[in-house]
């Protein structure tokens, strides 16, 4: 049986600012089952951030609500979801098995079992030589493996990625995209990750939430009905290149509105 | 031993050597610097008030530090965490700052009295406020992106600012310390010379009145060797919490 992990019902975000309300993001519902991989494209300004932080409980809805696991979202939920973002925010005087703990120290976990997981996970993503290394001794794409592990050391059911591999050059970002989808399938969690990347965001995706600007909404559901494991060759295929044209469409369309 | 410490150590010794030479060849009036040998006698005989007026002075400065630093980080760090306030609250510091504490000392004087509190109070106003300037600073610059990984990751707001704000502000805390903590010794020696009845700011006025020339190089002599030693401490501190910045090489 397959099950929500995901609900987003009738979630709306108003700012009330001196040039009155903005809508930020307006009556979002949707819902991601167990395992699945759904990515947030969409113009810039339409909220993405916004929608990040009602799913991890840093901001209160206006209205509307969010459910994760059937439970009302009103605050940090960590031990059922794990974020990371387009910062690696790794905390610089700390090594890199410190740095994935960190969210296990503030909890109160017991400190050769945070220990043990933060090794694991590091050797997870392929950093299992360098728990000793502080940031400042990592690549871009290594810290972001980091921020990968410190997400997951909790052991949540969802991982939250807000434009994780934004500031990575091509050639990384693409090996960080096949690294987090063999994560994936080894962990089976269910990932929601917000990019600006429309090859990204086909390429990992099951699905493919667009979303549209003033107010913030979701305006397409794109499933993506390629075979798994995706290869390289499949984003020259003609389904790839319609999705994709598709989506470039529907943005530009409302960036124009 | 490193290159710089050794040219350090060699510059004292020619500095010492010279000393030697400029006093032994009468160069300069004892009275204005006195033989090495000056010193000696002064401490021969008066050597226990020395090591009484240190012992008072090494005593105001540790009580002034121990109240300037935490008073400074607190406020600091209290004020910078408030973003509607912190730019304000930078601003009256600052200007609080610039105003040189030296003015008030008379009336210190006269709340207080002349006794070890007047110079513990000049010496806490001195300090304060360069330690919680930087402290705020510290504070307020610190990324936003840092606290709401934390708060995502599920830390209080105490642990956000423990374990993740304040940590990020402490090189610049730590250099609010460095500048704080000289002021703090500055103002207690030299407000011990201005009106007091021990220490050895008191010391080093009061032989200068009566012109025993190797009393005062002695009263020196000590000063500097405090001011090295709290300094040298300080350093220490700095490069414990500074290790991890040091190592900066991208891979």
């Amino acid at each position: 049986m397959s099950s929500e992990v995901i609900r987003v019902e009738n979630l709306s975000k108003v700012y009330s600012t001196r040039e009155g309300d903005f809508h930020a993001l307006d009556k979002l519902s949707f819902a991601i089952e167990e395992g699945g991989f759904v990515s947030i494209v969409g113009p810039s300004g339409c909220g993405k951030s916004t929608l990040l932080q009602l799913l991890t409980g840093l901001l209160e809805p206006t209205s509307g609500q969010v459910l994760i696991d059937g439970i009302e979202v009103r605050k940090p939920l960590p031990e059922k979801t794990g974020v990371m973002f387009q910062d690696a925010t790794l905390l610089p005087w700390l090594t890199a098995e410190e740095n994935v703990a960190f969210p296990l120290s503030l909890c109160g976990t017991d400190k050769k079992e945070s220990q043990r997981r933060a090794r694991d996970l590091l050797k997870l993503v392929g950093l299992g030589d360098f728990i000793n290394h502080r940031p400042a001794e990592l690549s871009g794409g290594m810290r972001q493996r980091v921020a990968i592990a410190r997400g997951l050391v909790r052991d949540p059911r969802i991982l939250l990625m807000d434009e994780p591999f934004a500031a990575l050059d091509e050639q990384t970002r693409f090996k960080m995209g096949e690294e987090l989808l063999w994560i994936w399938q080894e962990t089976r969690k269910t990932i929601l990750f917000i990019t600006h990347g429309l090859t990204e965001a086909i390429y990992l995706s099951d699905t493919v939430l667009v979303m549209g600007t003033k107010p913030g909404r979701i305006i397409e559901v794109i499933p993506v009905d390629l075979p798994r494991p995706r290869t390289f060759e499949m984003i020259s295929s003609e389904f790839f290149g319609k999705a994709r044209n598709r989506i470039w469409k529907l943005i530009q369309e409302e960036a124009e509105a | 031993m490193s290159k710089p410490s050794l040219i350090r150590y060699a510059i004292l010794l020619a500095l010492i050597a010279l000393w030697f030479l400029v006093t032994a060849m009468e160069w300069v009036k004892p009275i204005q610097l006195p033989p090495p040998a000056g010193l000696w006698a002064a401490w021969q005989a008066d050597g226990s008030r020395f090591l009484d007026a240190f012992a008072l002075t090494a005593a105001e400065i540790a009580v002034a530090i121990l109240i300037a630093w935490p008073l400074g980080i607190g406020v600091g760090a209290v004020f910078g965490s408030l973003r509607a306030v912190s730019a304000v609250a930078s601003a009256i510091l600052g200007s609080l700052f610039a105003v040189p504490a030296i003015i008030l000392y008379p009336l210190f004087i006269a709340w207080v009295g002349m006794g070890p509190e007047s110079k513990v109070l000049f010496g806490v106003i001195a300090g304060f406020f360069p330690i919680a300037l930087n402290t705020l600073s510290g504070v307020r610059q610190v990324d936003e992106s840092y606290v709401t990984m934390a708060r995502a990751m599920g830390a209080s707001r105490l642990q956000v600012f423990y374990r993740v704000v304040l940590r990020l502000a402490l090189p610049s805390v730590i250099s609010g310390l460095r500048i704080g903590t000289a002021l703090i010794m500055i103002s207690v020696v030299v407000s011990e010379m201005l009106a007091s009845f021990g220490g050895l700011g008191y010391m080093i006025a009061y032989h200068r009145t009566m012109f025993d020339t190797g009393h005062v190089y002695l009263g020196i002599l000590m000063a500097l060797l405090t001011v090295l030693t709290v300094n040298w401490l300080l350093s220490m501190l700095e490069s414990h919490f500074s290790k991890w910045q040091e190592r900066g090489a991208d891979l």
